[in-house]
């Protein structure tokens, strides 16, 4: 494969659309997307934060050679973040391609690869020497586990991994040792929000041990009624006892949101329908619009639009422009930076654009 | 109390978070919350919860050791990659695979909290496969073994003792080809 140019590359995945937000999976009124994090080193090299510059550059080169020559990565791209500039990375960070440590890092040659779906992507040299993630649309972990674990062998015919056998899959951080797998599920529940209060339904998912996130993953508060749940245990556990209790998890909370829905829709069906309607009224015809707004305003939408008292736009349209209106996304998108007021006034145009289509 | 990113002014803004069941607070001076909270919108903190409440747990797991006497056998720092056991305390990363090995008794204890479990029971890499399976098949009829011996079905019982030394054999010559 020849090698392509970042431009080319980032010109792309500006105009490209995820597969994961297209909106159709399984229960996708009320699960956005599914998602499964690998974390893997290589016997032998320290992790990427304590490695030499030598050591990242083997890393990097070999991320270089399965991209170029193993058939599993044909149709997929690696970026060098040492080339791209605070505003292109961020830009992965919001396609949720790179995680925003990746970003920011400052050792060399860190890496991402991501094939054409942007369901798969590897970030090389995080603070493991790979983060393999696979991201599908709705509630699809065991796909994704038979899909991640295939690429898992394919690089570990390849590298000797990292692993004990007390400990297994040795990680940089404690926290990811064992199975090195993170799954996580990301949740629309609007009405569980209105009926129970934020902190209620916080607190019930952490309780039983799982890890509750806003949408731009670790450390961010939640907008727009989005959650993501994710298991905390990486050691002791297999891989599908991890995927099966998660899904359970999962299961009883899209049961609360579902039954949450039905009695607000007896109860107060006028209610939604003008709240949704008023959210699709300002959205199609707002000039300045804050994300924060545009987040709470989308959500309102999709609700109307899961519960099907309003018949347009589609789910699809809906999540990709969660992720548009964000800073970096928009500023690429125009081609400029842009100060706060500019960023509002073309991310209302922007909404407008895809809502009135 | 000093801000937990500057590390140089004084904090007095507290950041309260809820994560697994775990209440975590940070606190922050006044440059460093509104630089986090400004920086953008949708992104008030940056990811240090996690080392926050690691690094919680390795100060109660060292009162604890330290009350409970000496450790045997307790490193300071990594043979490998040097690493201190301070450093790791600071940033909660480790620095490589010995590093797993060097400071074993103390992480031992962290796992155990962190995960409720402190052994690999998941999938195995190609490289490691045989003799993994093999310990793993070895912990599985010695169990059966426990319980046909209860049950008193002692052919059957000595058809299993002689599988797990069979399996314990090979091993044995395994290992000491190794060696």
């Amino acid at each position: 494969m020849q090698k392509k140019d970042k431009n080319i590359i980032l010109q792309n995945l500006k105009e490209s659309s995820a597969e994961w937000i297209n909106g159709q999976g399984p229960l996708s009124d009320i699960v956005i997307s599914s998602r499964i994090r690998l974390a893997r080193n290589v016997e032998g090299i320290p992790f990427s934060p304590r490695a030499e510059q030598a050591e990242l550059k083997n890393i990097f080169e070999f991320s270089q050679q399965i991209v170029e020559k193993d058939s599993l990565f044909k149709d997929s791209n690696l970026l060098l973040l040492d080339e791209l500039t605070p505003l292109e990375s961020q830009f992965l960070v919001e396609k949720h391609l790179i995680s925003l440590y990746h970003a920011q890092e400052s050792h060399s040659y860190r890496g991402c690869i991501f094939n054409q779906k942007e369901t798969l992507s590897i970030m090389v040299n995080e603070e493991d020497h790979f983060r393999i993630q696979y991201l599908l649309s709705g509630l699809q972990l065991k796909n994704i586990w038979k899909l991640i674990n295939k690429i898992d062998d394919e690089i570990g015919k390849k590298v000797t991994y990292a692993f004990s056998e007390k400990e297994g899959y040795l990680t940089s951080c404690p926290t990811n040792v064992g199975t090195g797998m993170r799954a996580s599920i990301m949740l629309h529940l609007p009405a569980l929000l209105m009926v129970n209060g934020i902190n209620d339904v916080r607190k019930a998912i952490s309780k039983i041990g799982y890890v509750v996130r806003g949408f731009y993953g670790e450390g961010t508060e939640v907008m727009g009624s989005l959650f993501q749940v994710s298991n905390q245990i990486t050691l002791g556990l297999s891989e599908e006892e991890i995927i099966d209790n998660l899904e359970k998890v999962n299961q009883q909370i899209i049961n609360k949101e579902q039954k949450a829905r039905e009695e607000l829709l007896f109860n107060s069906k006028n209610q939604l329908e003008d709240q949704a309607w008023r959210a699709y009224g300002i959205l199609s015809s707002a000039r300045i619009i804050s994300s924060p707004e545009a987040m709470e305003l989308l959500s309102k939408l999709r609700f109307g639009v899961g519960l099907g008292i309003i018949p347009y736009p589609n789910l699809g349209t809906l999540n990709k422009l969660m992720l548009l209106i964000q800073p970096a996304y928009l500023q690429m998108l125009t081609g400029k930076d842009l100060d706060p007021l500019n960023r509002d006034l073309h991310r209302a145009a922007l909404i407008r654009n895809e809502i009135n289509h | 109390m000093l801000c937990q990113i500057c590390k140089k002014k004084e904090a007095i803004i507290t950041f309260t978070k809820i994560a697994g069941g775990q209440k975590i607070e940070i606190h922050l001076c006044n440059d460093c919350a509104s630089v986090y909270s400004d920086k953008f919108s949708i992104f008030p903190l940056p990811q240090f919860n996690i080392n926050d409440l690691l690094a919680g747990l390795l100060n109660a797991i060292d009162l604890y050791q330290k009350e409970g006497g000496v450790i045997p056998g307790k490193k300071i720092e990594c043979s490998n990659c040097h690493l201190t056991y301070d450093k790791f305390k600071q940033s909660g990363k480790l620095g490589c695979s010995v590093c797993y090995h060097d400071f074993r008794e103390q992480l031992i204890p962290l796992l155990r909290r962190l995960h409720g479990n402190s052994e690999h029971v998941g999938k195995i890499p190609r490289q490691s496969k045989g003799k993994l399976n093999k310990i793993r098949k070895i912990k599985q009829l010695k169990k059966e073994l426990q319980e046909l011996v209860l049950k008193e079905e002692y052919e059957k019982a000595a058809k299993t003792r002689d599988e797990i030394l069979k399996l314990e054999g090979v091993l044995k010559k395994k290992n000491a080809k190794k060696g």
